[in-house]
């Protein structure tokens, strides 16, 4: 992608004002979007990004620069610029750029560049009609197509030359359901690193299905009570609590300035005894893997927690010095335009002893998030939100009826603790983490859990 | 680069399979700078862009775009519009527009902002950290505080003799401090967006960030029920913001608003007029042409209380059969033509803030709420939202809550809104626009707690 000469240039003028680590970041990416709206391809766009970032550190402190001209005059320019903010004697480096051998983890059959456009319109369509036929109610429903390809180098001052290709397929489909000038949306949006054989996997029209029962089912949900209570959340989507109330804790970005509740905590019990928890980057062909990290290291599985102990951080290069650290492959940006920090892959509880039969039967009365939405959390101080887009009542043991309108609050070192079931029913689930480093594609998942008592707001009695 | 030369190529290039053609460029000049413990943690500069191009062909309209600017693109940008334009089978017409009669001036770019010394910058940014950490012993440390500057240059150009070109600036700076006392830890943020520099001013960032921390500690939640809330200005703001999407005219003519048919008609309390005014002096949505080339308009979009207009682009307006209200946008050159506000806020009141306070006798006070991307729904209008804030008892702020929900609809909370204070003030700018509010006053909300 670039002439291992101009590298070695550029990362020696990156290096000439005293700086003792320079790095490179070229990409290039061919995306293809569209969007379908009641059946009928509203717009469909398709382009290539192309920039490069140059790093610099300076001890704990980092200079980023980017651009999109790759030319070599220009590129000693940008380095020479970003390297003026630094001041310092040369250091004695000598390069030796070695290209690295990268294991596969995301093979990948058909190339979505190499399908015609209308075959991926065929899909969408699928997806229209089995979400629009599935019930009267169904008054809208939006599809969206992306596919990407991802194109990668990664040098750096150390000696390391890495390439790497990331292909993602995604399929969002939205169902809007409409009663007594109510309206109400449902939502199922499958994807994974891989090409366009994604679709010999996954069934469009059962997804287009899914996204409408929900809808249907919460336009005749009644509201949401509010207050205290045990609340039984299904596996899948529903490990995005753990991605927000303690994933997110877990990043070097928060830990290693220690603004994070969980730093300084390393073996020390965080949670209750039955959570286990992992970040996996190498899961084949899962969303949130990739063979090297934005900083071109080896993704790894990472334990974090074991029965309730903290084992471990998710780290990058420049907050491993300040934490004397070793990176854990988890660095990660949306594009060149961002530099790198420590993100989250595929996060999930791992699986326990209970059945699900066994979690809502011993759940006297409360509320099964069956669908979680997204959600944030304020890693400083632990306090977390999520959206429930699909809910029940638990009553006596049994699931009742349909909620809507509950969003679920609480702490995270705290809901840790309050953790005492967990499911032998493991699912991981698609979305999309939005952080310093931009937006990255990320699995979140896990069994059925009970948490003992979590504040639930909804809305019923305001009337 | 020397995009007067490319533009030319892809119209020449492109006339034989293409009708009409547009290219959109956007160019950004960015500068970045976190402090941290007295020492500039992170400098981030960037030059870049990209070109946007449209092409119709027998009445459909295709979309591409490259970063690489160079003849090496030209090709393909032309083949891609040719291949996305192919499939489109929307009824709905979009066209490449001819231009505006008469656009306003403005003037988006300050000198002044471009030609203070970046070491003046630098130092900035360290007293407001050094200010926060001094300001009191329970600041015991600062997880976010940072300068940024971005230049922006847009042109548009087309075959049907748009030829328009922009350039802005803004600078913003942001600090969030993080304070404790015993276990409890609690944080405090606030912000400036402005392209005058003489407005930084870094002890007032610094108290107000520190204050807010400090206010919170000790907050405990609150028993459930409903309350009488008052957002703070640019919380509002925010949650305006999320619902933007019910105001645009391409979710209204697909059945995603509940807005349909409603223009004239009441949709929110009397006292409550919403503005979109695209001429605001130092507004980060100021623009003379919107992102189709038609020239931007002041306009009310809720006139006390009775909805006036959507806010529209050529195609749904042409839709509609009206003209374009010049709100025409692209999220960036990657993104199609969308619909976004410019500055839209709403009118001061004439309450000051202590009179919302005074006359509440029981009931909270929000000053930051959390989870709007997932706890709101903008097609049903249903929000569920962390917040905190404080108690107010008998006109007098008591004490800090925490760990609660406010629970609404916000077709509701339009038309339930009591007071309207007189304090404008804008949120950190997101996606699309610029959104501002004065604090405001709610009947009743849903709040969980306890």
């Amino acid at each position: 992608m670039l002439n291992k000469n101009i590298i070695e240039n550029v990362l020696y003028a990156a290096l000439s004002t005293g700086g003792d680590f320079a790095e490179i970041f070229v990409e290039d990416k061919y995306i293809t979007n569209m969007k379908m709206v009641g059946g009928l391809l509203e717009n469909s766009i398709s382009g290539r990004d192309y920039g490069v970032g140059i790093r610099i550190f300076n001890g704990f402190n980092s200079v980023y620069a980017y651009t999109n001209d790759s030319s070599e005059e220009n590129l000693m320019k940008v380095a020479k610029e970003a390297a003026l903010a630094i001041n310092l004697e040369k250091k004695d480096i000598i390069l030796n750029l070695m290209k690295s051998d990268i294991k596969n983890n995301n093979k990948v059959i058909v190339l979505p560049k190499s399908v015609e456009k209308s075959k991926k319109i065929e899909i969408m369509k699928r997806g229209h009609f089995g979400a629009k036929n599935y019930d009267e109610s169904i008054s809208q429903v939006t599809v969206s197509y992306l596919d990407e390809e991802q194109n990668v180098l990664i040098a750096n001052s150390e000696g390391l030359l890495a390439e790497d290709q990331r292909v993602r397929t995604r399929l969002a489909i939205q169902s809007v359901a409409t009663k007594r000038g109510e309206m109400q949306i449902g939502y199922s949006a499958p994807g994974a690193s891989m090409g366009f054989e994604f679709y010999d996997n996954i069934n469009a029209e059962e997804h287009g299905k899914e996204a409408s029962r929900i809808a249907k089912t919460m336009i005749n949900a009644d509201l949401c009570p509010s207050g205290k209570m045990p609340v039984v959340i299904h596996n899948g989507f529903g490990g995005v609590l753990f991605h927000e109330a303690c994933g997110h804790g877990l990043e070097a970005t928060s830990v290693a300035k220690e603004t994070s509740v969980f730093s300084n905590k390393l073996n020390k019990k965080v949670a209750s005894p039955v959570v286990t928890a992992i970040d996996d980057g190498t899961i084949p062909n899962e969303w949130g893997t990739t063979n090297i990290d934005d900083e071109g290291i080896p993704t790894k599985k990472n334990l974090l927690i074991e029965n309730g102990i903290l084992k471990g951080y998710l780290v990058d290069k420049l907050n491993g010095r300040r934490m004397n650290y070793e990176p854990t492959g988890s660095s990660r940006r949306q594009s060149y335009k961002l530099p790198p920090t420590s993100r989250m892959n595929n996060t999930y509880i791992a699986e326990g002893k209970s059945t699900f039969e066994e979690i809502v039967s011993n759940t006297e009365s409360g509320l099964f998030a069956k669908k979680l939405g997204g959600g944030s959390v304020n890693p400083a101080t632990g306090d977390f939100n999520f959206a429930v887009m699909e809910g029940y009542l638990i009553e006596n043991g049994k699931i009742t009826k349909p909620v809507r309108g509950a969003t679920l609050i609480g702490n995270g070192s705290e809901v840790l603790e309050k953790i005492d079931m967990v499911g032998n029913n493991l699912k991981l689930s698609q979305g999309m983490c939005g952080s310093v480093s931009g937006l990255v594609p990320v699995n979140v998942g896990q069994p059925t859990i009970r948490v003992k008592s979590l504040t639930v707001g909804g809305r019923k009695g305001d009337e | 680069m020397d995009y007067k030369n490319t533009v030319e190529k892809i119209f020449e290039s492109g006339k034989d399979s293409l009708d009409d053609m547009e290219v959109f460029i956007e160019q950004e000049k960015e500068i970045e700078i976190d402090v941290f413990e007295g020492e500039i943690d992170k400098y981030n500069i960037s030059e870049s862009g990209g070109l946007s191009f449209r092409g119709v062909s027998n009445g459909k309209i295709g979309y591409s775009y490259t970063e690489k600017i160079d003849e090496s693109s030209v090709n393909l940008i032309i083949k891609d519009a040719v291949e996305n334009g192919k499939y489109i089978d929307s009824l709905d017409k979009e066209e490449i527009f001819s231009g505006s009669k008469e656009y306003e001036e403005l003037n988006l770019y300050n000198e002044e902002l471009s030609k203070t010394p970046l070491d003046k910058k630098m130092e900035f940014v360290k007293s407001l950290e050094k200010e926060a950490l001094s300001l009191d012993n329970r600041v015991v440390s600062i997880d976010g505080c940072s300068y940024g500057e971005v230049e922006s240059y847009r042109i548009l150009q087309n075959t049907k003799g748009i030829n328009l070109e922009e350039k802005k600036n803004t600078a913003y700076c942001y600090l969030s401090v993080v304070v404790k006392e015993n276990e409890d830890i609690k944080t405090g943020s606030s912000y400036i967006v402005s392209n005058d520099f003489s407005k930084f001013d870094y002890k007032s960032l610094a108290k107000e960030a520190v204050e807010e921390g400090l206010s919170m500690l000790g907050a405990k939640s609150i028993k459930s029920g409903n309350y009488p809330i008052i957002f703070e200005n640019h919380i509002f703001a925010n949650i305006l913001e999320t619902f933007i999407p019910i105001f645009l005219a391409e979710n209204v003519q697909k059945g995603l608003s509940l807005l349909k048919s409603k223009i004239d008609n009441e949709i929110a309390a009397p006292i409550f007029t919403l503005i979109d005014n695209p001429f605001m002096e130092d507004g980060v949505g100021s623009r003379a042409f919107d992102d189709e080339g038609m020239a931007t308009k002041y306009k009310k979009i809720i006139d006390e209380g009775i909805l006036k207009t959507y806010f529209h682009n050529w195609k749904t307006a042409n839709k509609d059969g009206i003209s374009s209200t010049g709100n025409g946008y692209r999220g960036s050159y990657k993104s199609p033509l969308s619909i976004a506000p410019t500055n839209l806020y709403v009118e001061n009141g004439d309450s000051s803030f202590e009179d919302l306070i005074k006359s509440t006798d029981h009931g909270l006070l929000i000053i930051d709420v959390q989870g709007l991307h997932s706890g709101a729904n903008p097609v049903s209008g249903d929000y569920s939202l962390s917040a905190y804030g404080y108690e107010i008892e008998n006109g007098n702020i008591k004490r800090p809550v925490n760990q609660i929900t406010i629970a609404g609809n916000f077709y509701d909370t339009l038309k339930d809104i009591e007071k309207i204070g007189n304090d404008l003030k804008f949120a950190l700018p997101g996606m699309g626009g610029q959104i501002g509010s004065p604090s405001i006053k709610i009947k009743k909300l849903s709040v969980s707690g306890e």
